[in-house]
């Protein structure tokens, strides 16, 4: 009885938290964005900066996905499969975006690539463009979410060891071919996982890109900075409609991830 | 000589793994590298294999240095303590995984996977995956991948460790067959003696990274080359105070000895028959063994163990009895002395 009612309750507790801090939150982003009508919804989402924003989104999603991908596949394969000295150093160094507050690490691209910055006169003279523009926001958010792949694959390949690469290796397999037959196979879920935190983490990034972005409509404004723009200029039903597109692919990630966690479980057993 | 260690060094770290190891192993032997764990003999494996490189030293397989030579072109087979079979691949990949590498046309390695599966017994498994196997199948598609590419020289690293204990007899003299059968020479990894002294032709024994000695079974047995041999093979126990038994004097050099229960024989008093040579001890304890008894007798504050047939009056714990100890092998850090009981050739003199 009495541990019924503690269950009644802590579920109840659960339940509450999540409905005022998730759940009333999202609705009411629809909510607003649909308070003007449909008409005002569609007009704001297909407006020309809003189509401009989504796609550098995407685009540096795209990016930053990729190269986080092969770096954490990289890093883990590195950090889980050979003795060297400096291991945990590299460990904690991959760890450092997750301790850093993303404005810091947006400032940090300023400071070295901006017009204070040391590698200014070098790029001038290579005649490139990185802070203020679509490199900037590229290399901030990759920055920003590069762990995330890595820390999913270093336990899991912790834990497998070594010995199935060894013995492919002894047979005479060579590097790629051992890791297509022999790795891949182990880790895919773990991966796919990893590539999914790190989408999501990517659309949203807002600090980093922020500092580097300089927000020129059109050419360098991602979706949650358009929405930041949009906010401050008391649009508020343009900036909850663009936000809806937020939160629909914000929607469809987490179905993703919880259909790639259960198969994670189910490899497992 | 067909596989030869010259001067191995290595170091992980303040850890020596391997001490100036040289030793040399005929062609079609099956060897037992037996020692404790931490013996540094599982690096010895890995160094030959080519998963470890020697900090010094030179390996030579079939008359060639292969320091240098990468793992894969040793023409070894090495199985895995774990097995460490592609957990994602079935049987019959597992076993093909080297010969594709190898880039085998197809029908061959049908051929020879299938030739394989039938000589470890697993017909109709070869679509099962590892984790469908029990140990002892897992262990045996383990050898079947190792053979597959043919190679000359077999590693096996503690076979039968993660076995349990009933199949693991059956296992070893299955092991022992085949490699006969498939004529290979092969080392493998142990820190079993039992396991060591049944599968092996010859035994090298290692202790803190150093060969202690190298030898067949019975020899080393035998005649044990260091102290540490003299108590790692046979069941044995340690005396301080020899040179109190009959038939003993302290030798000056020696500090210790080691007691066989072959050494020690136990009769009643009354049928005692070499009284000058002999103890008195009390039985204190009577194991059961299936084809003989074992005894604890305590002889002064000793206890000595002792065989005893199923044949003879049988002993009740408590009983004073008779001990004639024949010979003990002395030892200090370095040597071991063979040492016969002196009284007992006297008398043995005084009654011809």
């Amino acid at each position: 009885m009495k541990q019924k009612m503690i269950k009644g309750t802590l579920i109840l507790l659960g339940g509450t938290f999540l409905v005022v801090m998730l759940v009333l939150p999202l609705a009411t982003v629809l909510v607003y964005a649909l308070r003007q009508g449909w008409e005002t919804f569609s007009k704001s989402i297909t407006d020309e900066y809003a189509v401009k924003a989504l796609q550098l989104t995407l685009l540096t999603t795209g990016i930053t996905v990729v190269v986080n991908t092969v770096f954490g596949i990289f890093a883990a394969w590195t950090i889980t499969k050979f003795r060297f000295r400096g291991k945990q150093t590299l460990t904690t160094l991959i760890d450092i975006p997750f301790s850093i507050s993303p404005v810091i690490a947006g400032l940090v691209f300023i400071l070295v690539f901006g017009r204070i910055g040391w590698a200014y006169p070098l790029l001038e003279a290579m005649n490139l463009k990185i802070v203020f523009a679509v490199p900037g926001i590229v290399l901030a958010t990759i920055f920003v979410t590069f762990p995330f792949v890595s820390r999913e694959l270093i336990p899991l390949m912790q834990a497998q060891g070594n010995d199935e690469e060894e013995a492919a290796a002894l047979m005479g397999a060579k590097g790629f071919s051992i890791f297509r037959r022999v790795t891949f196979p182990h880790i895919k879920w773990a991966l796919l996982y990893g590539v999914i935190l790190c989408t999501a983490r990517s659309l949203g990034e807002f600090g980093a890109v922020s500092v580097v972005s300089g927000h020129l409509r059109g050419k360098t404004n991602t979706l949650p900075l358009h929405v930041e723009i949009l906010f401050n200029e008391f649009q508020l039903t343009a900036a909850f409609a663009v936000s809806s597109i937020l939160v629909l692919i914000a929607v469809i990630i987490l179905i993703l991830r919880n259909i790639v966690e259960h198969r994670i479980k189910r490899e497992k057993r | 000589m067909y596989v030869e260690l010259q001067n191995i060094n290595k170091k992980f770290g303040g850890f020596q793994a391997a001490d100036n190891v040289s030793f040399s192993i005929e062609q079609g032997k099956l060897i037992g590298l037996l020692g404790p764990s931490g013996s540094g003999k599982t690096t010895l494996l890995r160094i030959i294999a080519g998963l470890e490189t020697p900090d010094s030293g030179t390996i030579v397989i079939d008359g060639q240095r292969v320091n240098d030579l990468p793992a894969s072109e040793r023409g070894i087979g090495f199985v895995f303590q774990n097995y460490a079979l592609f957990r994602y691949m079935t049987v019959f990949d597992n076993i093909a995984f080297g010969l594709e590498v190898q880039k085998k046309d197809r029908a061959y390695i049908k051929e020879r996977v299938g030739e394989l599966i039938r000589l470890i017994g697993l017909e109709g498994l070869e679509k099962r995956r590892p984790h469908q196997l029990s140990g002892g199948q897992k262990q045996r598609v383990a050898f079947a991948r190792a053979l597959a590419p043919m190679p000359h020289l077999l590693l096996l690293d503690e076979p039968f460790a993660a076995i349990d204990a009933k199949v693991r007899k059956e296992l070893r003299t299955w092991l022992r067959e085949t490699i006969n059968k498939v004529g290979i020479t092969s080392i493998f990894v142990t820190h079993d003696q039992e396991e060591a002294v049944e599968v092996a032709d010859e035994i090298i024994i290692t202790n803190k990274g150093r060969i202690e000695q190298i030898g067949t079974p019975v020899d080393i047995y035998k005649n044990p080359a260091t102290p540490f041999a003299s108590k790692f093979i046979g069941e044995s126990i340690v005396v301080e105070d020899y040179g109190r038994f009959h038939g003993f004097e302290t030798n000056e050099g020696y500090a210790t000895a080691v007691l066989r229960p072959e050494f020690v024989h136990v009769t009643k008093v009354d049928k005692e028959l070499y009284p000058h040579a002999s103890e008195r001890g009390k039985v204190e304890d009577i194991f059961f063994r299936g084809n003989v008894l074992e005894l604890r007798v305590n002889v002064g504050g000793e206890k000595l163990i002792a065989y005893r047939s199923l044949e003879d009056d049988p002993l009740t714990v408590g009983e004073e009895v008779s001990v004639l100890i024949y010979r003990l092998y002395l030892y200090n850090d370095r040597q071991v002395q063979l040492v016969e009981n002196a009284s007992l050739n006297n008398e043995q003199t005084f009654y011809i």
